[in-house]
């Protein structure tokens, strides 16, 4: 008897907290343009509370509440390297409530086999910033130009290691990438899995390995402090807040390396929507206390709006498709 | 400067984060890392840094003490880095002596936290240029050490402890490889990909496994008191046990932080490590688990201790040594504050108020931590079966709330039938977790090292630091019959020359 009434127990309460949790999302109501938003809209992070991309996440949610109106919540959905997050913010309705805050990886990810989500599953926004990647070294090291680097890569292939996100990761394909357009086979320098900069760069100080491809931002502190030094850039031109550093472009490599952080909806969300949304962010990425919050967290700021930002994505696309098939890492 | 943090518009802020770091970290379920994910938001509304700073490391300390309330309690772990106080606190709680326990624990946090705030202070730069030599050869042989230590210490039990620990490792194995991004055990599931989470799996199998026994039990023991030893449970008696126990203390604080210092190592290894070290050194040894006061300042001490620790670190670096100060640091990048090898140069006061927060915070520690843990004595009055209604509430939620994902709720669940069958079968459920959290460690290290040192296995046994973790290791596994041994030989001694 006493198993019987402690089971029923176990039921209800297991049923309360799954109905309580459903809850969470409201009845859905047709939204036209005009009465949009409706209701609350949730931010999708696809990554953990407290990085960059959380920050930026609540910076974007904080300022579309007061531009639209309504609560707007973040809800960090993480794992899988950005998976769940993303396919979360793809799957939802189309009706507005839901952004996501998508990142470089939806462009590589799928090459990589790891899910079928694409850039397509997207209705894009707009485009929020682009980090490009770095090659930075410690400043003892020999190496004082990107040509040394490359001299040094080419003469002990299989040597060289280097490190900054794990493996697949937007900086191991940024260096895969750079490496390809100077015909270094990827292999040729060794690529050590890390959680992210911030270990390799720790390994990087403690003479573990010999290179680290990261945003410079990432490593700024110690570049200013004398401890390490960056090569050079994979942006189109010379980073407005380190002019010291060159491109790779100056040195005659045809490779542009970037992480990226933008905002999407799920697709065939409704035009009207999608233009006011667009709208809205428009304003507030144009506001100085955006370039202030950018400044501070070490962003570069880039904004591509609506089509221009899809454009983006298709080239990105194309791009990571043949570096992921020439490293390996393809499925 | 002192002078600038006791105002009333510091202290109040400051004290509420605290008394709110204790309930998060008291609540079975909610973590320590979701305690500051939390107060962060509320922080950037403080009208200066200090503020802000003094809220965020207030809560990062309380936390971690408050893990072990429901620890010794209820068998259940507030944070993963309070697993070890299931063990001997849960033992004493048995006992009547819950308030002893918890009291001994209070003011070990404190003199933990205080040791390695002073380390911080005094030689910040040099620890973290040691922490420097650890690559990955060396995590490994760290991970190792943990592992084996919460094995080994399941009372009498090396054999279940290591099976677990190895059942552990294998539920790690779950989802994407780090090294080759290669999937494992998904089954083409979206949720799997990111693995199973320790925290709900804790959760599932401390918390809801303890709701499935009482239930079971028909919540028998109605009301229980576990502070009945009115007399074993004054401050007094804590404080002579700490006494006799200083170089437990000491020891396991210095353990404590330099393991914290390390950016691949936090704060539950260190736990672990510290206990281990105590239990195989100690001539109680065989006494642990049951209750012995070494088992709790031990663990105790050395996981505030490497909270101070992660700030090495995250200062001289500006690199986060643990979930907990990577959040701090995206804090502190918002107040314009940037750590990092330039911060002491340019920026000591800076340096200096943090040094002061840590400080402080250690001492406004007891306070709130007292309120704490008389509150939830108080609250533990209450009938069984209303508790454990409390704890699955919080099991649901916290497991919910870590990723926003149901998922997690049934991987709880799920994990709350296995550890009660695992119980009933006496097996130790401690080691399972360590598997769980170190197993990643283990082998991403493994294999990262083996990439480095071109497939060389020899590299792990001939780096200096390696061979020193390696004979630690192996003390630690024969120390017990060692001790034997040497005895034997003096009662040998004794009777020749009688």
């Amino acid at each position: 008897m006493k198993f019987i009434l402690t089971s029923a127990l176990f039921a209800a309460l297991s049923f309360c907290a799954v109905l309580f949790f459903n809850g969470c999302t409201p009845a859905d109501t047709e939204t036209s343009s005009e009465d949009y938003p409706s209701k609350t809209i949730t931010l999708i992070c696809p990554w953990a509370a407290g990085g960059g991309t959380d920050r930026l996440s609540r910076y974007m949610a904080d300022q579309l509440q007061r531009e639209l109106g309504k609560p707007c919540v973040v809800v960090n959905r993480t794992g899988g390297s950005g998976v769940v997050g993303h396919s979360a913010g793809a799957l939802a309705k189309p009706d507005g409530h839901t952004i996501t805050m998508i990142t470089s990886e939806l462009n590589s990810m799928h090459w990589m086999g790891i899910t079928d989500l694409t850039y397509e599953n997207f209705d894009p926004l707009l485009q929020l910033n682009a980090d490009a990647a770095a090659i930075i070294v410690r400043s003892d090291s020999e190496w004082n130009s990107v040509s040394d680097f490359l001299d040094a890569a080419r003469t002990n292939p299989g040597k060289l290691t280097m490190s900054g996100t794990a493996t697949g990761g937007v900086w191991d394909l940024a260096r895969a990438g750079f490496q390809l357009a100077t015909d270094i086979p990827v292999n040729a320098v060794r690529w050590i899995p890390a959680k992210g900069a911030a270990p390799s760069i720790v390994e990087l100080l403690g003479g573990h390995i010999d290179a680290v491809c990261c945003s410079v931002p990432e490593a700024i502190s110690q570049i200013e402090a004398g401890q390490l030094k960056a090569l050079c850039v994979m942006s189109e031109n010379r980073l407005k807040d380190y002019p010291d550093i060159p491109t790779v472009k100056e040195d005659g490599i045809d490779w542009i390396g970037v992480g990226w952080r933008g905002l999407g909806m799920p697709q065939k969300t409704p035009q009207a929507i999608l233009d006011k949304v667009v709208a809205a962010c428009s304003k507030i990425v144009r506001s100085p206390e955006y370039e202030s919050f950018m400044k501070k967290n070490g962003f570069a700021i880039k904004i591509r709006e609506g089509m221009e930002f899809g454009t983006f994505l298709k080239e990105q696309d194309d791009q990571w498709k043949i570096v992921v098939k020439a490293a390996g890492y393809a499925k | 400067m002192i002078s600038d943090l006791l105002q009333i518009h510091v202290l109040i802020p400051w004290l509420l984060g605290m008394v709110f770091g204790v309930f998060v970290g008291a609540t079975p379920g909610l973590t320590a890392t979701m305690a500051v994910a939390l107060i962060v938001p509320v922080s950037f509304y403080m009208p200066d840094p200090n503020t802000g700073l003094a809220m965020i490391i207030g809560v990062s300390f309380t936390a971690i003490f408050a893990g072990d309330i429901p620890a010794t309690y209820l068998r259940i772990p507030g944070t993963p880095a309070s697993a070890a106080a299931t063990l001997d606190g849960h033992q004493l709680a048995k006992q009547g002596k819950g308030g002893y326990s918890l009291l001994m624990d209070l003011f070990c946090s404190c003199i933990g936290g205080l040791v390695g705030v002073a380390l911080l202070m005094m030689i910040a730069p040099q620890l973290a240029r040691f922490a420097l030599r650890f690559s990955s050869y060396e995590y490994f042989w760290l991970a190792i050490f943990g592992l084996s230590m919460s094995a080994v210490v399941s009372t009498g039990n090396t054999r279940r402890g290591l099976l677990a620990a190895a059942f552990g490792m294998i539920l790690a194995t779950v989802g994407l490889d780090v090294v080759s991004g290669a999937q494992r055990f998904t089954f083409g599931n979206l949720e799997l990909m990111s693995g199973l989470g320790f925290i709900p799996v804790m959760i599932g199998l401390f918390g809801v496994s303890e709701v499935i026994r009482s239930t079971m039990a028909g919540f028998q023991h109605n009301g229980e008191n576990l502070d009945h030893n009115k007399k074993e449970n004054s401050p007094l008696a804590a404080v002579l046990a700490i006494w006799k126990n200083k170089l437990t203390v000491a020891k396991s604080s210095i353990a404590g932080t330099l393991i914290g210092a390390l950016p691949g190592a936090g704060a539950d290894i260190a736990a672990w490590a510290a206990y281990g070290i105590e239990q195989r050194s100690s001539k109680k040894g065989q006494k642990f688990g049951t209750g012995e006061e070494a088992g709790v300042i031990a663990p105790t001490s050395a996981n505030n201790a490497a909270v101070s620790g992660a700030w090495i670190p995250a200062l001289v670096f500006g690199i986060p040594g643990d979930a907990v100060t990577a959040i701090v640091l995206g804090a502190m990048m918002m107040y314009e504050i940037k750590p990092g090898p330039l911060i002491f140069e340019q920026n000591p006061e800076q340096v200096g108020s943090i040094f002061l927060i840590a400080l402080l915070t250690q001492l406004l520690l007891l306070p709130c931590g007292y309120l704490g843990l008389k509150t939830f004595g108080w609250l533990l009055k209450l009938p069984r079966s209303i508790i454990m209604v409390a704890v699955l509430v919080f099991s649901v939620i916290g497991s919910y709330s870590l990723r926003n994902s149901i998922f997690d709720v049934y991987v709880m669940a799920v994990f709350g039938i296995v550890g009660y069958f695992l119980e009933a079968k006496r097996v130790p459920l401690a080691p399972l977790i360590l598997g769980l959290i170190l197993g990643p460690m283990v082998e991403e290290n493994f294999r990262t090292g083996l990439i480095k040192s071109e497939g060389s296995l020899l590299t792990f046994l001939t780096r200096p630091l390696c061979a020193l973790l390696l004979v630690l290791l192996v003390l630690a596994f024969l120390s017990p019959k060692l001790l034997k041994l040497l005895k034997g030989d003096t009662n040998n001694h004794d009777r020749i020359t009688s």
